[in-house]
């Protein structure tokens, strides 16, 4: 089985709000445990719904590991939700 | 329509299908994933079936129904994932948007396939290269969904030619099938690669002495109609299998259902009757979705022991309530053997829940129906399972609303 781990880790996050297919990206994200990620793709944005919520779920990967990020649109908040990484 | 003869006219149905959908979905979302072996399954655990596997694990033997255990057998490095339905969902709907800017007449088939019909579509429209259509297709999947996706596109007169196109050279190809090619295409399949022929259909076709598609083709029709399926079927796939239309139908929703695979061996039968309750809140739901109600109740169980159990009951008047579902589900299921492994629930005999016949209990009714539309209501905009009853209760974290296949109706 792979190693995901789900968390629900409240994080900070640079983000660039541009033009193209995805308006928003992740650039870099701060854990509560101040380790700093660079993200180097997003693979996939997709909005889900918590309840009336609109969640934007952005599955973004450093090279090495991916990473789920939730950014909720309503309290503009954002959360780490999901890390997988080696698959081995 | 025609006399026997193949349909020669300019191929214009398009069908496009996402190859492995969800495992791609998962590569795209996950880059770390990509050029491995993945799995998609409902539930992470050994005993559930595969709906999905990349074609990095096809290539290893990786097959879809096949239990987890046995594909970690076949290859240990695999990438076991559960579904994730928003993800899929939100392609299906990119797939969708990219589809409606050739044609108003798209028909969606299914979560990860859909149909063009570019027969009615506009003049200008038509005189493109369908072929050239195709491959912008493609490139508007990589240039807005991502790097990882592809699909199949196959191009017919019919939508059955179509389809076939579509499943010649998988991943990412792109066939046409006309009445030029459509011999040689034959030739080179067996009848099992022919939608719609399976199990059953193929023994049919093998009692008269058919075993491969062309000579499937050059059966004649009365053949096929009065022995092989003894009815206007076998006509259809006369004309089917020379490319006319047949199946430029839509069908009106028959059944509404749930199954669920219990997590567990040696469940309570108070726990599995509130899982079964759960099923029904779900079937209730979905069928009141459709603006339907039911008249019969149909549970099966799989037992271990006493094999598939089924049990069905017509009530006199229509019901459409959770609370109905569940009362005459609970009632059928006390009949159901000891040991369970799985469970199912399926409202049939549909009918518009428009026109209601007046009973002797009108009020009554009157009043279920506002409460249900209140429930209803509430979850369509809080979520799914916000109001539920309390029977339920913590049912929820094991009988997840999962992919619905085949039909479109819930996404």
């Amino acid at each position: 089985m792979n190693d995901e781990t789900f968390l629900n880790e409240r994080v900070q996050v640079v983000a660039s709000f541009g033009e193209g297919l995805n308006l928003c990206r992740p650039l870099v994200f701060k854990r509560p445990n101040g380790r700093e990620v660079k993200v180097t793709e997003l693979g996939l944005r997709h909005p889900a719904n918590k309840g009336v919520r609109t969640v934007h779920i952005f599955d973004v990967t450093d090279g090495g590991t991916d990473y789920r990020l939730e950014l909720d649109t309503e309290r503009l908040t954002w959360h780490l939700t999901m890390e997988a990484d080696h698959y081995e | 329509m025609n006399n026997g003869s193949h349909n020669t006219s300019r191929p214009m149905i398009m069908h496009i299908d996402l190859n492995s959908c969800f495992a791609t979905v998962e590569q795209q979302a996950r880059p770390m994933l990509r050029g491995r072996p993945v799995a998609i399954a409902n539930r992470r655990t050994e005993h559930t079936s595969i709906v999905t596997a990349s074609y990095e694990a096809k290539a290893l033997g990786v097959t879809l129904g096949m239990k987890v255990w046995q594909a970690r057998k076949l290859a240990p490095d695999l990438v076991v994932l559960e579904s994730d339905p928003p993800k899929y969902r939100y392609v299906y709907h990119k797939l969708m948007d990219i589809m409606k800017r050739y044609s108003a007449h798209i028909t969606m088939k299914s979560i990860d396939e859909g149909v063009i019909d570019f027969y009615q579509t506009t003049g200008a429209m038509q005189q493109r290269d369908l072929a050239e259509i195709g491959y912008e297709i493609k490139q508007r999947l990589y240039d807005e969904v991502g790097c990882a996706m592809n699909c199949n596109v196959g191009i017919g007169p019919n939508r059955f030619l179509a389809k076939t196109a579509a499943s010649l050279h998988k991943p990412n190809g792109l066939d046409v099938i006309d009445h030029t090619n459509l011999r040689q295409v034959y030739g080179t399949l067996t009848l099992r690669d022919l939608t719609g022929i399976a199990y059953h259909n193929e023994a049919r076709l093998n009692k008269v002495g058919i075993y491969t598609p062309l000579q499937f083709l050059d059966a004649d029709v009365t053949t096929l109609q009065k022995i092989v399926f003894k009815s206007i079927v076998g006509e259809q796939w006369y004309q089917r299998l020379r490319g006319w239309e047949v199946d430029d139908t839509t069908h009106d929703i028959k059944t509404v259902g749930r199954q669920y695979v219990l997590e567990a061996r040696g469940l309570p039968r108070a726990q599995i009757l509130q899982r079964l309750h759960n099923l029904c809140e779900s079937v209730g739901h979905r069928m009141r979705s459709q603006g339907k109600a039911a008249r019969g109740v149909f549970v099966y169980a799989k037992s271990p022991t006493a094999g598939y159990w089924h049990r069905r009951h017509m009530a006199p008047l229509p019901f459409f309530s959770n609370q109905a579902i569940y009362a005459q589900a609970a009632l059928l299921f006390s009949e159901a053997p000891d040991t369970i492994k799985e469970i199912g629930v399926s409202c049939y005999q549909l009918e518009d829940d428009t026109d209601r016949q007046l009973s002797l209990f009108g009020d009554e009714l009157a009043r279920v129906q506002r409460v249900t539309a209140a429930i209803d209501a509430i979850n369509q905009r809080f979520g799914d399972g916000t109001l539920h009853s309390a029977h339920t209760l913590g049912t929820q974290r094991h009988v997840k609303q999962k992919i619905p296949f085949g039909s479109t109706r819930y996404l």
